[in-house]
């Protein structure tokens, strides 16, 4: 049995379906995030496991418990929001303890609590500050801090580190993640960003329309997306029909179905395993992107992308022709 | 690029600041002069003020004014904090509504309303009328034009204003601060206990202040209902500089500068208030 | 969350009656033939209004009260917005000066600036209508300042007179072909606001010319005790020009402006 079982959830506002009988299950100590595009119902899902809003339908299981009619604080569920929701008018120390206070713990056992949780998230020295005079990710830690010192069987954080720029977002996806194998917590990670999602998660929920496009590990949603949205979300897919594939790999590849997935990366300069698909394309364009580098090359009439790593001796240019190998199993059919 | 800026700076400028200092600053130091100068006579002295901190009649009106003015403040308040707090839970389009209704009201004061109040509450007035034919015992016996009836009217103009000034405030109270207490094992009324209140309390009490000093300076209600007969300070004012005998300019501005410095004390402390709550909110 | 929704519609609605039932009383009144002695009203009446707009002391008084403010609105509007536009634009150092400046009149209430006004006018040779012209300038600059001030952020004229100037316009064509059609509707809420203010002052209009200029004001705080009726008729036709001069400040006023304004006391 799962230590988080979602079944069938549905939850309306007013004629618009959020979520749509929407099913999953998580591990106990499984850092999950719930992946997609802004509007999805990712927030109503986490709201809803929450408890700070009804679903129509449906069951939550937590820990062997049925949770959905009980309310928010009997559920032993953390949340970090986006906005951070720090009490302004507590000191850091304060904030922390809240959950304690209420719990109406000792004042010394607070105090252990609080100040191994100030360690654990490196807040030390800020304990008497206010929320207004912490950085924006200082701010985050001492949500996440508030968050974790009750406790929680399992916590929620709604795209806890979109406000804050990329180098300490990085920072704080290491210590997110350091902090969760650290206490063996059950985390559900809402983001929008898939980067994060790979970069952070043992599972990724990819979630279209108040559904559950496709779950599995960051590199099995990666490298086998099942559907043209999860290909075109989780990096440069080209996607292409089958008219469109067969123009590019020639008539003779006999590929079944009739839509098709290609990373730009799976295209390579040499024939590795020998048994590669020769592809021949015009260069179109080529863009630097750090590290690598994009050709937009074209076959016929079609277009298509392809990356590789950039290396300096390179010298293609718009006009030259290319040549490219491709290995049947990096063509992924798609629904 | 500066220079060349000076001449439309200067032309634009000039006619604004030469009203501001005509019709803001020099009656203003005028008046500080005046108050300082004994009727008839040329040179500078504290007879004024001597006169209104000893004189029984003006102290009676500066108290008068300020326990009228207190009370029907902290009615005014009492009453609008409940009712900010309901207007924020309607959906925003019906909020913008009640906003507007308050406004509208708000700008119903003064004469207009001295003389709504006599309709309804006056000697025949509409209410007068009723509530003697239904008998109701405590209410037969209303005045208007008594101290009472002046509070009442009081309220009346500081309830929409509170409101307008309160309902910001509330805004200010993220719904999230709820939900994360909520999660945290706090009841409604923990959570209005230890965040919701010490968190508006400033802005409650910024608001307490200018209401204070909306009161303080109010002159028209009072003189619509009954002329210079109530003893407040602001009538005391008008009296001592347009009675024709007996008028006593002087004294009038030394009364006009108390007034004035009690005003700008008060909405000194509202700015720091104010201060406080931003602060939070940053 | 569920909260009592039943709760806070009682309220609002308790609150809304309270504070309209001195006005519908007064609409009753000025409806109604006599109305004194009885509980409802004895029959009912368009002969107040009538006789109203056919008072020409009334048509007289409005036309003043029009004249008056109207003209100090334009005045107003003509001086204030160009400095302020300058002096945010061209002088920001001095914008701090500008803005307590311009809390000065909340700190003045009615009858302290009359005692000013008064002490240095009264044996000048000014008209006082002059000088209350001037006091009503004093008046409605704090509103005045708020909202072009907001307007001249919102459309962010820093960079919109920049544009023009390196584009040739000199620094007034700037002003008024690129400031101005962009502020105006900002500045028509704040003039709707200043004029509404305005036209209910009765104070500084009372102390400074009295009888000697009626204003509509005054002429119903002078009406006041001899016709109850006709009294109600101006008081009604008051509010009717404030609803719609609050309705047409909403349909200028994108979204939330209208609450953000801070109120003058006016009483
Ligand atoms: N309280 C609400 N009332 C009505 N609609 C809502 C409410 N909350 C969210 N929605 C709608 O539900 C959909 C999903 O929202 P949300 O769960 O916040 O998406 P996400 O977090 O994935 O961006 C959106 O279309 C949003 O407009
Ligand atoms: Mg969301």
């Amino acid at each position: 049995m799962s230590f988080l079982t979602i079944n069938n959830l549905s939850l309306a506002f007013g004629e618009v379906n959020v979520l749509k009988e929407l099913s999953l299950s998580i591990e106990e100590g499984e850092l999950v995030t719930l992946l997609g595009p802004s509007g999805c119902g990712k927030s109503t899902l986490l709201r809803s496991i929450a408890g700070l809003v009804d679903p129509d339908n449906g069951s939550i299981v937590i820990d062997d418990k049925e949770v959905i009619s009980m309310n928010p604080k009997d559920r032993e569920v953390g949340m970090v929001f986006q906005s951070y929701a720090l009490f302004p008018n507590l000191t850091v120390e304060d904030n922390i303890a809240f959950g304690l206070r209420m719990k109406k713990l000792n004042k010394t056992e607070i105090e252990k609590k609080v100040k191994s949780m100030i360690d654990l998230v490196g807040l030390n020295g800020k304990e008497r500050s206010y929320p207004r005079e912490l950085s924006g990710g200082q701010q985050q830690r001492a949500a996440l801090a508030r968050a974790l010192v009750v406790e929680p069987k399992v916590l929620l954080l709604d795209e806890p580190l979109s406000a804050l720029d990329a180098q300490i977002r990085a920072r704080l996806q290491n210590q997110i993640r350091d902090i969760q194998q650290k206490l063996g917590i059950t985390m559900v990670f809402v983001t929008h960003d898939q980067e994060e999602a790979m970069a952070i998660s043992d599972r990724i929920f990819l979630m279209n329309n108040g559904e559950i496009a496709q779950s599995g590990s960051p590199v099995e949603i990666y490298t086998r997306p099942n559907s043209e949205f999860v290909a075109r979300f989780m990096g440069h897919y080209n996607v292409l029909h089958a008219d469109e594939l067969q123009q590019i790999v020639g008539f003779d590849a006999g590929f079944q179905g009739s839509l098709f997935g290609i990373r730009p990366e799976a295209f390579t300069e040499t024939n590795i395993h020998g048994d590669g698909i020769e592809v021949t394309g015009e260069v179109q364009k080529v863009s630097l992107l750090g590290n690598v580098v994009r050709y937009q090359l074209k076959t016929g009439t079609q277009h298509f992308s392809a990356e590789h790593l950039h290396r300096s001796q390179e010298y293609t240019k718009s006009g030259d022709v290319k040549t490219l190998y491709l290995s049947k199993e990096d063509v992924i059919p798609l629904t | 690029m500066k220079k060349k800026t000076n001449g439309f700076l200067w032309l634009t400028a000039t006619p604004f600041f030469v009203l501001i200092i005509g019709f803001l600053f020099l009656p203003f130091i005028a008046m500080i002069i005046s108050s300082f100068k004994k009727n008839g006579e040329a040179g500078f002295s504290l007879f004024n003020y001597t006169e209104v901190f000893t004189n029984k009649f003006y102290l009676q009106a500066i108290g008068n004014s300020v326990l009228i003015s207190f009370t029907a403040s902290l009615i005014g308040i009492l009453v609008a904090v409940f009712v900010a707090y309901s207007f924020t839970k309607f959906s925003p389009k019906v909020q913008e509504r009640l906003l507007l209704l308050a406004n509208m009201t708000s700008n119903f004061a003064g004469v207009p309303l001295a003389f709504a109040y006599i309709v309804l509450l006056g000697t025949s007035g509409l209410f007068t009328i009723l509530f003697n034919e239904l008998s109701i015992g405590f209410l037969q016996g209303f005045n208007l034009y008594s101290w009472f009836g002046l509070v009442i009217i009081y309220i009346y103009f500081q309830i929409p204003l509170a409101i307008m000034l309160l309902y910001p405030i509330y805004l200010g109270i993220e719904k999230r601060w709820k939900e994360a207490a909520t999660l945290l094992g706090a009841s409604p009324l923990q959570f209005w206990l230890k965040i919701g209140i010490p968190f508006i309390l400033p802005g409650i009490a910024g608001t307490f202040s200018i209401l204070f000093a909306n009161a303080m300076g109010a002159y028209a209600t009072a003189y619509a209902l009954v002329g210079s007969n109530f003893n407040l300070l602001p009538i005391r004012i008008g009296a001592l500089i347009s009675g024709d005998i007996f008028a006593q300019p002087e004294l009038g501005s030394a009364l006009a500068v108390f007034l004035g410095v009690s005003m700008i004390i008060a909405l000194l402390i509202n700015e720091w208030l104010m201060r406080l709550v931003r602060r939070d909110l940053a | 969350m569920k909260e009592n929704m039943r709760t806070h519609k009682i309220i609002v609605t308790i609150t809304f009656l309270y504070l309209f039932i001195p006005l519908l009383a007064t609409f009753l009144y000025s409806l109604s033939t006599t109305w004194n002695k009885t509980i409802l009203p004895e029959g009912l009446t368009l002969k107040w209004f009538v006789d109203l707009y056919n008072d020409p002391r009334f048509i007289d008084a409005l036309w003043r009260t029009i004249q008056l403010t109207g003209g100090t609105m334009i005045v107003s509007i003509l001086i204030m917005v160009p400095a302020i536009f300058a002096i945010t634009v061209y002088a920001p150092k001095y914008e701090k000066w500008l803005q307590t400046i311009v809390l000065f009149p909340y700190a003045m209430p009615g009858v302290v600036a009359a005692v000013g006004l008064l002490s240095i006018y009264s044996k000048s040779g000014i008209p006082m209508v002059i000088v209350l012209a001037g006091s009503y300038f004093v008046l409605i600059l704090p509103f005045m300042y708020q909202g072009v001030r907001n307007s001249l952020r919102t459309v962010n004229a820093k960079t919109l007179v920049e544009a023009a100037e390196l584009l040739g316009a000199s620094r007034s064509t700037a002003f008024w072909k690129v400031i101005v059609p962009n502020i105006t509707p900002g500045i028509m809420v704040s003039s709707l606001l200043s004029f509404s203010v305005l036209f209910g002052e009765f104070v500084l209009a009372n102390i400074l010319v009295g009888g000697s200029f009626e204003t509509i004001q005054i002429y119903l705080y002078r009406r006041l005790r001899e016709s109850g009726h006709l009294s109600s008729a101006i008081v009604v036709s008051y509010f009717l020009l404030l609803l719609v001069l609050s309705w047409i400040m909403v349909r200028f006023s994108r979204r939330g402006t209208l609450k953000l304004k801070k109120k003058e006391p006016i009483v």
